[in-house]
């Protein structure tokens, strides 16, 4: 089936700053944090655990505001959830309704936006084969295996027609051959709808089998350590691109880096 | 089929060998207050099949639904509003604490006193009875919503009614639903005080006035008929519970 290109969103940091002021001290978590993506990149941002990276997620959809810096998505600045960004969070469990089919939870968001009936139809619809879900409609989240929950989210998000696609650590929770099958999913919707997209996670391979580019967060205050592009091609292969010798040395080079300034 | 049956009897022999029991001993009972099952069935059947139901059940049952769907509906918009403002709560939370303290039936008098002892202040009673379970239910449910279902409500850019409605207060439903049954339990009780209070007619009113005046074995017809009734109401409530929350049973793997 053909799907119509859609061009991404370009999002622009620029000295994104975050601290957490109240009880007791102040907490310094991301400093001067600068990056831009460009429309259609693939960008993964990994650091080690409770290094920030989640917090730069909040503050690029606009859930959190920012303290200092700004953040530009085509230009306007970000300070609320922008129309054209759509997130897919780890915790799936939790982020579908439980009360609501598989097909429902997708229409959702249509139907809050007043988007006519026969229109929401065929989006479900096409969001339900993206992500290889037929024969699912009507079945409750809670029916379905992690990774099949994490596709609904993944159709959810693509059912609002993004131009920039957020994920937080979308496989940490499921199995390693769903897993898999997820990180294929996710760039063939990349390749699909050429749409930006941003994966936050903590796993180097993952980040580096996924990107066009890399963004190693590190420190406390986190801030940039590096920014490192993949020129692995496409498509991408589970088992030839991971066993090229450059995606070793990616791979090698990031986990020094987080490494080294822990 | 056959686990059906199962399940009835193990359910129901219980109550067949209690009644069994009490049949027996109060057979040859002397006493005026115990009067034999027997003479209490058949005069059951007299005052209940049908003859007095259109004159005493009818209208009580008239009250309780008139009550219950004003109070109850109520109490979810307002506790819904209230669970969503922490400032509205503070404010609030001493008044609805003082009130839900209050057990329902001593506002009866109140109400007699300022709407007379007609429908009407029973009617009032129950609904002001039945509101504040439901909404002590609602404020805590839309409270205590998922904060990632939260987010995920907020990156779609639902409206804040449109999250309290289509994620707060369904996400809430089983908590709600707790409330919902402790109100029509609480708005039972009310209809039939109101009724002992210087009513005419009604279940509640046919009982005492038995009691009252020593016709025994029809103050027990009407306890009887009582226990059947709110039996009724909350099997009959369960079972739409079970059919609105099938996903919230589904999804904690209950099977029952």
């Amino acid at each position: 089936m053909t799907h119509p290109k859609r061009t991404g969103a370009r999002l622009e940091l620029k000295d994104v700053t975050k601290t957490y002021t109240g009880h007791g001290e102040d907490k310094h978590v991301l400093d001067r944090i600068n990056c831009i993506v460009e429309p259609g990149e693939f960008l993964s941002i990994v650091g080690p655990s409770g290094v920030g990276k989640t917090t730069l997620l909040r503050l690029l959809t606009g859930l959190t505001p920012v303290t200092s810096g700004e953040i530009l998505l085509d230009g306007k600045r970000v300070t609320s959830p922008p129309e054209d960004l759509a997130i897919v969070l780890q915790e799936y469990t939790r982020s579908l309704m439980p009360w609501l089919t598989v097909e429902k939870n997708i229409e959702l968001p249509l139907k809050l936006k007043k988007i006519a009936k026969e229109e929401r139809r065929e989006r479900v619809q096409s969001a339900i084969l993206e992500v290889g879900l037929e024969g699912n409609d009507s079945r409750y989240p809670w029916q379905l295996s992690g990774g099949m929950q994490q596709r609904v989210a993944i159709a959810r998000a693509l059912a609002s027609r993004p131009r920039i696609l957020v994920m937080d650590e979308p496989f940490a929770s499921v199995d390693a051959q769903t897993r898999l099958d997820l990180e294929d999913l996710v760039l063939k919707v990349r390749d699909d709808f050429g749409i930006t997209t941003l994966l936050v996670t903590h796993d180097m391979d993952e980040a580096v089998y996924l990107a066009d580019r890399v963004l190693v967060l590190t420190g406390k205050p986190a801030h940039v350590a590096a920014e490192i592009a993949v020129p692995l091609g496409y498509p991408r292969d589970q088992v030839d691109t991971r066993a090229h010798p450059d995606f070793g040395h990616l791979r090698g080079e990031i986990y020094q880096l987080i490494r080294g300034k822990r | 089929m056959f686990s059906l049956l199962r399940r009835f009897l193990i359910s129901s022999w219980l109550v067949a060998a209690l009644l069994l029991f009490w049949w027996k001993i109060s057979a040859n009972s002397e006493s005026y207050f115990w009067p034999p099952l027997g003479q209490i069935a058949t005069q059951f059947k007299t005052n209940w099949l049908f003859a007095n139901v259109a004159e005493d059940v009818v209208p009580s049952l008239k009250n309780l639904a008139i009550g219950y769907f004003i109070g109850a509906p109520c109490a979810l918009v307002v506790g819904a509003h209230l669970g969503l403002s922490e400032i509205a709560q503070r404010i609030f939370s001493p008044l609805v604490n003082f009130f839900r303290s209050i057990p329902g039936v001593a506002l009866v008098p109140i109400f007699i006193m300022l709407f007379g002892i007609g429908d009407e202040s029973r009617r009032v009673s129950i609904a002001v009875a039945v509101f504040f379970p439901t909404l002590i239910a609602t404020i805590e449910a839309v409270r205590t919503s998922d904060a990632v279902l939260l987010d995920v409500s907020r990156s779609f850019k639902f409206s804040s009614f449109q999250s309290l409605w289509r994620v707060r207060v369904p996400s809430g439903a089983p908590m709600i639903s707790s409330g919902l049954q402790v109100s029509l339990q609480v708005g039972f009780i009310v209809m039939i005080v109101s009724e002992m209070l210087g009513a005419f007619r009604g279940l509640g009113a046919f009982t005492v006035e038995a009691q009252q005046s020593f016709m025994i074995i029809d103050m027990w017809t009407g306890i009887i008929m009582l226990g059947i009734l709110g039996y009724i109401f909350n099997v009959i409530f369960e079972l739409i519970e079970k059919r609105a929350l099938r996903w919230y049973r589904g999804q904690k793997g209950l099977t029952t």
